[in-house]
């Protein structure tokens, strides 16, 4: 069963901020305790979206060895009422944490992945966790890969644009497979608006060209990009097709649907 | 014996002759894990061991896939034997033994002896 999901793309702006906190918010509204981690140590954007202030510690003190993992964890299930828990784990975005980030050495990388690897055993077995989403940057660099390898299953979210589709079908046959990841697709911001009728079609074409299973594809929709990322959208539009869409990519997850 | 015992049988034989083999292998990779200790103490490096050793997942992604599979499930574990490594690998304990070797030999992994037992660890500390 996968209890933590990395989720990746090969560009950046392709959703992963928004299909990691949207998914673990339908997660935790249906009864899961849930821990978001923002892995994007070059670009922290979790503490925004979330509009955190006032952290004491860090991922980044995690991951230094600094701090025990249950100090970085945020409370947020008030955000999501329900019978779940919510949780977050931010990157710290002051500059200075974003250069000492940037100019650690493989050594360092190693324990981070000894450390990311331990949030297992820390989290899902004495904490309870039910899932751990790790919100990666993009592209092939350690923080990234440090996740996929300390993942169970690999969200990819990629859109059609033609700058992301050739980097993203190298990145599943040369990264995801050498690690015998198991890889879900999301195409994101599909633009043909009657798509429901091509769906299966283009699911098949999509899976045939990229190798990989589909978890589920989204439209652009313009709520979406007028929330401008201020919204827990499944939580604050339940009603709207973006929220069926998740809650349905998060019912597989949690069914163990994913090939 | 009838031919279908036989043609059963053979495949079967040439198994345990490679399993034969590696254990014959496995106990020439100790001594030279133990040469290379000496030579560790003395400050020399083995000509085998990389210069730069951690077993981060760049180096991971740049290995050889059989022994990716066997770093890789030592880096969840931390510290193992070869047996339970064959566990979750699925692959035969004689195997895991001569690979986890080649990944001390490589200078990635550090070797222990707790009386019949050989643990492998990923050695954090010295490697700062």
């Amino acid at each position: 069963m996968s209890k933590i999901i990395a989720v990746h793309s090969y560009k950046g702006g392709t959703g992963k901020t928004l299909f990691s906190v949207n998914l673990a918010a339908a997660l935790a509204k249906a009864g899961k305790k849930v821990c978001v981690f923002d892995l994007d140590f070059r670009a922290p954007s979790l503490f925004a979206i979330l509009k955190i202030s006032n952290v004491e510690f860090w991922l980044n003190d995690y991951l230094n060895n600094t701090c025990e993992v249950g100090k970085t964890l945020i409370n947020l299930s008030s955000r999501v009422p329900g019978y779940g828990k919510f949780y977050a784990c931010l990157a710290n975005p002051s500059t200075e944490a974003i250069r000492d980030m940037s100019s650690k050495d493989r050594k360092w990388e190693m324990r981070a992945l000894g450390r990311l690897l331990a949030l297992r055993e820390a989290l899902l077995k004495n904490q309870e966790f039910d899932y751990l989403f790790f919100d990666t940057s993009p592209g092939l660099q350690y923080s990234s890969i440090n996740a996929i390898v300390a993942a169970d299953y690999v969200v990819v979210a990629t859109t059609g644009d033609r700058s992301d589709v050739d980097g993203t079908k190298r990145m599943l046959s040369e990264l995801y497979n050498l690690f015998e990841k198991k890889t879900g697709l999301v195409l994101n911001k599909v633009l043909d608006p009657s798509m429901n009728a091509k769906r299966t079609e283009m699911q098949n074409k999509i899976k045939a060209d990229y190798q990989v299973p589909m978890l589920g594809m989204v439209p652009c929709f313009c709520e979406v990009l007028r929330a401008e990322g201020s919204l827990i959208f499944v939580q604050d539009k339940p009603d709207h097709p973006f929220t069926k869409i998740l809650t349905e990519m998060a019912r597989k997850i949690e069914n163990n649907e994913i090939e | 014996m009838n031919r279908n015992e036989l043609s059963s049988k053979k495949p079967l034989n040439i198994l345990e002759k490679i399993e034969e083999s590696l254990e014959k292998l496995n106990d020439k990779i100790e001594i030279m894990i133990e040469i290379q200790k000496n030579e560790n103490t003395n400050n020399l490096r083995s000509p085998l061991q990389l210069p730069d050793a951690s077993l981060d997942v760049m180096t991971l992604l740049s290995m050889p896939d059989h022994l990716r599979k066997t770093a890789m499930t030592i880096c969840r574990c931390t510290r193992a034997t070869a047996e339970e490594i064959a566990d979750q690998t699925k692959r035969a304990r004689a195997v895991e033994s001569a690979y986890l070797n080649q990944l001390v030999i490589m200078g990635y992994l550090k070797k222990e002896r707790k009386g019949r037992k050989a643990y492998f660890f990923i050695d954090k500390e010295s490697q700062s």
